[in-house]
């Protein structure tokens, strides 16, 4: 700390510089002879001024750039290498920088001095423009595969720069790039680091490699296959030629991107980062846990060599490492807290190290594991140095016991005392919202601590610095206290602010205070509420008057009206609002003729926005961002899947946005409301000559199948494209044929390498069934397909007929039901009751569920219902009790209770019981899982 | 020992006699610039010369002079690029091919507006009709009428035949343009 505060004391000492004198001194480059050394100053200085954030206007950056080109082929090396380092920078604002090309070019040729040409052939690919990239073909080449690993990595860097603006001219430099990879140049890079620490500080050598490994990517990134094999490679144990630590984190994430969008390629690749989990540097272990947890789903079986990895860390004697463990278990616990178990004790013994951040780790990743037993005594370590630690740590320890509060609610007492504990420490705005928004959950969903909870908001208030927490209060204490045993205790802590508070304190105080007195039963309350409110009018401030008026207003007035105001108990569905609003301000100029429209968004009451909002505080997953590596962008990437306790706010977003592509079908758009799109189906393997997709939208006397299908032969060409859907009724069912009528189809006119088709299929339901039809649709493609002449790029005259089978797609009881939330699961459960009680037992098929995970992840996407009260964590590997909701696509209640067993011998066994308000929506629930 | 005074001396005479002069090379693209300024250097002909891009420098010494040549791209996107590297230079040498009768006109063009900037004034300038060992090329006198030397005003104008394949010429080419540093 010390040092480096005297190293910028020192900086400002020696240069004292300004844009407009350093722009000046720079004659000094036209002078003759020149002084190697002043220029070199000089030169220095521009330098500095533009890492410091100083830009020279474009005049002035050209007359300098031009100033120093009379310094090239000085007979001084250190000159030589400033130059360069100098003209790189300015490159990109001076003019006509391409004038230096020629001279720079020959300083990079094999034999020049090795201290300035890295650094020339880092300039020349800066002043180089795309049309004369080819005239230094031959120069790059010979520089990356050059035996000094300054050299290769500085040629290997250069291309990576110039990949984007001569993509085919450095695409043929792939031999050489590959020779770089297994040269094994020792040494450093251009840096030179010959630090020989511990294998987990900055690699030491072979830098090269991982320069060359990142230019193979880039030059590979439009293709899959070659990038799966450049992997494989290089990724697999025995060909150990890749020695560069760097170099096998870029395979290793690289692996990962491949697994993530590939499902098909996910075990190879999973077994390669198994393989790095063993490799000789940590950082790599460390990468590869970090990638196995990020896959989508992943599995305990894929997670488990992990977890065993990162538990042998936790024993070493480096800090550093035992950090880097137990930060990611802990990011593990908050998804898969019982993958766990076997390093609880390795765990436990350091929630006592003395390395703070460690300890603070290692307790709240015990919390996410533990169970209820174990959380006091838990709870006692932290207070014991909740004082010692950062804010930031202490909000790590604050979010983790706020989903213990609504894991464990019997546990409020000792929880509530502890928040209560720490909300009198110091700590900034962060921490303390932190603590105050656990306090508020505690509020809304463990409705045993709300009058404690409150007490102590009540005397946070009372010396509270930050005025949006204290407005926050105000508004929760009108809120609930009202509703409590003595309302009027509250009501002296509330007026107390408006005496003592700022402005905006006292408004909020003042609207908290009318909310006691509307509707309020009591004469006496009512009575001081009005004179309390009376005092108000005479504040010096217009918004706190002007409150007070409107709420004595309403607190006199009539009492049914003032109380649904003051109530507000519905709101707008957000994420549907805020994706309507998203398309309306995208949509072209002609949708601002019409005002948006908010009648469209649907409005849910206050208990549905709640336990929406507990259930995805009751999944902290996405809290923990920062492990994640930065993204290396390739195109293709396919969003990563969504967990599934946002089923119902993406299926709201994704129906909407069906929606829209359906309506632009006119014969579509004809059927009405759309009533539920399904989960995109794959109906081939990825691999495929053609990829087809299928997913399932449901109207009111209409079934909708939309395939997607995708060429992946670049030399043909196919037409007019349709499905040929036969619908076969269920084996059970009394009738030989489905009575689903085709009714028309919408065929795709073409679809090639890159332009891919969508083809509707429209089936009638008959009107008897209510609209619950379920059906296995068997599907044929059928096209004409054209040959590509190579030559010419266009599709030849003639072609053939073709068909193609793809697999079939089942339409089920989920396909009716849509995913929702309810304020209570229990309550809704009680309230549809037994008499329309259905229960099914089925065994899930071995192979493809492995275990209780695998078989809520079947059952949730299978059902189409959300999972609530946080059960779509399971927390023990043998049983579970899965809890859903959903409605019908006419809006009747669907509710079902998943009881699940697990053994090696059987697999998983389910008991689903399914309630509902519309029987025959409960029997097709019931049989969707056979 | 000897070796190291003789250093001693060579340096001190550098210190009193060295001289460094500016001195700068157009023309159009395939004059032979850059061939010209190799073999003056000390370097082979060459015929596969690539064109070159920008500009190209190279240090000629001859006795205790040292000449910087600035050798430019004759391309039409460098031209431009000619009066920020003759400004202050000590001598401007224009190249023409000779034997290229159809360029010359463009030559001539371009010769005259550059050095119709006010700041090029008085710099001396050596115009050099190179390739003289191809057969049907100019002769001087032909070469001054085609460029129109004689409307030069206010400045120093010579005009020789080369060739930088056969090294015809080269010595005088150095002394005209050693004769020109500011003493
Ligand atoms: N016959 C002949 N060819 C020459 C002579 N000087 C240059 N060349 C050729 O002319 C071409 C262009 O030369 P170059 O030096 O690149 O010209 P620049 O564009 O003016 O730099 C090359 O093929 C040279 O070999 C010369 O004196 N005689
Ligand atoms: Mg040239």
């Amino acid at each position: 700390m010390s040092y480096s505060k005297k190293d910028e004391d020192g900086d400002q000492a020696i240069f004292k510089v300004d844009r407009t004198t350093v722009f000046q001194e720079a004659r000094i480059f036209n002078t003759s002879p020149i002084s190697p050394r002043k220029c070199r100053i000089q030169l220095t200085k521009i330098i500095y001024l533009l890492h410091t954030g100083e830009r020279f206007p474009t005049a002035e950056a050209t007359t300098l750039f031009f100033g120093i080109t009379k310094l090239f082929q000085h007979r001084d090396p250190s000159l030589r290498q400033m130059v360069y380092l100098v003209i790189k920078e300015l490159a990109s604002t001076a003019e006509d920088v391409i004038m230096v090309t020629s001279s720079i070019m020959k300083d990079t040729a094999v034999g020049s001095d090795v201290v300035y040409r890295p650094n020339a052939i880092r300039a020349l690919c800066r002043i180089i423009d795309a049309t004369n990239v080819q005239a230094i073909e031959r120069l790059i080449k010979t520089a990356i595969v050059d035996k000094t690993p300054s050299v290769s990595s500085a040629a290997l860097v250069s291309s990576y720069h110039l990949l984007p603006i001569a993509k085919d001219v450095v695409r043929r430099w792939a031999n050489e790039t590959q020779e770089a990879v297994i040269a094994n140049k020792t040494g450093g890079g251009f840096l030179g680091l010959g630090s020989s620490s511990a294998s987990i500080g900055p690699p030491s050598g072979y830098m090269t490699q991982y320069h060359a490994i990142g230019l193979l990517y880039q030059m590979r990134s439009h293709d899959r296959m070659s990038l799966v094999k450049m992997v494989q490679q290089y990724g697999s144990q025995n060909a150990s030629s890749i020695r560069s630590p760097a170099a096998v984190m870029m395979l290793v994430r690289l692996a990962g991107k491949i697994a993530v969008e590939d499902s098909n390629l996910r075990k190879p690749m999973a077994q390669l980062l198994e393989g790095w989990l063993r490799h000789k540097s940590e950082m790599v272990n460390f990468e590869a846990a970090k990638v196995i947890c990020e896959l989508p789903d992943v599995t305990d079986a894929e997670i488990a060599p992990a977890v065993h990895v990162l538990q042998l860390f936790l024993t070493s004697p480096r800090a550093v490492t035992k950090f880097a463990a137990i930060r990611i278990l802990h990011h593990i616990a908050s998804f898969k807290p019982n993958t766990l178990q076997h390093c609880n004790m390795d765990i436990e013994t350091l929630i006592s190290n003395s390395n703070r951040s460690i300890a603070t780790f290692a307790i709240t990743t015990l919390l996410k594991t533990g169970n209820e037993a174990s959380v006091d005594r838990l709870m006692k370590q932290i207070s014991g140095f909740m004082a010692d630690i950062t804010d930031e740590f202490k909000i790590t320890i604050v979010e983790a016991i706020r989903t213990l509060c609504l894991k464990f609610p019997s546990k409020q007492a000792g929880m509530l005392a502890f928040l209560s504990g720490i909300l009198r420490d110091e700590g900034g705005y962060e921490f303390k919202r932190s603590v105050v928004e656990s306090m508020f959950d505690l509020i809304k969903f463990v409705p045993e601590s709300k009058e404690e909870a409150l007490a102590h908001l009540c005397e946070f208030i009372e010396d509270c610095e930050f005025t949006k927490l204290a407005v926050r209060v105000l508004h929760l204490l009108g809120q609930e206290g009202p509703k409590t045993s003595q309302p009027t205790k509250y009501i002296r802590y509330i007026y107390n602010r408006v005496v003592l508070e700022n402005a905006v304190v006292r408004a909020a105080a003042v609207t908290a205070l009318a909310k006691f007195g509307v509707g309020q039963k009591d004469e006496d309350v009512k009575k001081s509420v009005v004179v309390l409110l009376t005092r108000c009018l005479d504040d010096p401030d217009d918004e706190v008057r002007d409150r007070a008026a409107l709420n004595l207003k309403l607190v006199k007035g009539e009492a049914e009206y003032g109380w649904k105001f003051i109530q507000n108990d519905s709101i707008f569905s957000l994420p549907v609002f805020e994706h309507q609003l998203v398309m309306y301000v995208t949509g072209d100029q002609s949708t601002f003729a019409k005002p948006f429209d908010i009648s469209t968004i649907p409005v849910v009451t206050r208990a549905e926005a709640d336990a929406e909002d507990k259930s995805k505080k009751l999944r902290p997953a996405s809290d923990l961002p920062t492990l994640k590596a930065p993204t290396i962008t390739a195109p293709g990437a396919r969003p990563s899947a969504t967990p599934s306790s946002e089923a119902a706010v993406n299926a709201a977003a994704a129906s909407q946005q069906y929606a829209i592509a359906l309506s632009a079908v006119p014969e579509i758009k004809a059927l009405g409301q759309l009533l539920k799109s399904s989960r995109v189906v794959e109906l081939t393997e990825a691999e495929m000559e053609y990829v087809v997709t299928a997913v399932k939208h449901v109207f009111k006397d209409y079934i909708v199948l939309q395939f997607d299908v995708k060429n992946t032969l670049p030399e043909s060409v196919l037409e007019n494209v349709t499905v040929q859907c036969t619908p076969n009724p269920p084996e059970d069912a009394e009738e030989e044929e489905s009575p689903l009528v085709e009714e028309f189809y919408v065929p795709a006119p073409k679809i090639t390498v890159d332009n891919p088709g969508t083809i509707y299929v429209a089936f009638k339901t008959p009107e008897e069934a209510d609209g619950y039809s379920i059906a296995t649709f068997n599907n044929v493609l059928k096209f004409m397909t054209k040959e590509i002449d190579p030559a010419t790029g266009e599709a030849e005259e003639a072609g053939y007929e073709d068909e193609y089978e793809v697999e079939d797609l089942e339409l089920t009881g989920g396909d009716y039901v849509v995913p929702a939330f309810c304020g209570s699961w229990q309550v809704v459960w009680e309230q549809l009751g037994t008499g329309t009680e259905l229960t099914e037992v089925y065994g899930l098929p071995k192979e493809t569920v492995k275990g209780i995970e695998d078989a809520v992840n079947l059952i949730v996407s299978t059902l189409s219902m959300q999972p609530l009260e946080g059960t779509d964590v399971p927390l023990f590997t043998s049983t579970h009790v899965l809890k859903l909701f959903g409605k019908s696509i006419s809006g009747g209640k669907v509710i079902a209770m998943v009881r699940m067993a697990y053994s090696t011998a059987n697999g998983v066994t389910v008991q689903l019981t399914v309630r509902s308000e519309e029987a025959d929506v409960g029997k097709l629930v019931a049989n969707a899982l056979s | 020992m000897a070796g190291f005074f003789r250093r001693i001396y060579d340096w001190l005479l550098s210190l009193f006699w060295a001289t460094e002069m500016d001195i700068t090379m157009i023309g159009l693209q395939n004059a032979g610039k850059t061939s010209l300024l190799r073999v003056l250097s000390g370097g082979e002909f060459t015929t596969d010369s690539i064109p070159t891009v920008g500009f190209n420098m190279k240090r000629v010494q001859k006795g205790h002079v040292t000449l910087k040549c600035w050798d430019l791209g004759g391309q039409p996107r460098f031209r431009a690029m000619w009066e920020r590297y003759c400004r202050g230079a000590n001598a401007i040498v224009f190249i023409v091919d000779s034997a290229d009768i159809a360029a010359l006109p463009i030559a001539r063009e371009e010769l005259h507006t550059l050095l119709l900037k006010p700041i090029l004034e008085g710099i001396p300038l050596l115009v050099l009709g190179n390739k003289s060992d191809l057969p049907d090329k100019l002769g001087v006198d032909d070469l001054i009428d085609e460029l129109d030397l004689r409307e030069i005003k206010h400045r120093e104008v010579s005009c020789y035949s080369i060739s930088a394949k056969e090294e015809t010429n080269l010595e005088a080419v150095l002394q005209w343009l050693i004769s020109k540093a500011k003493k």
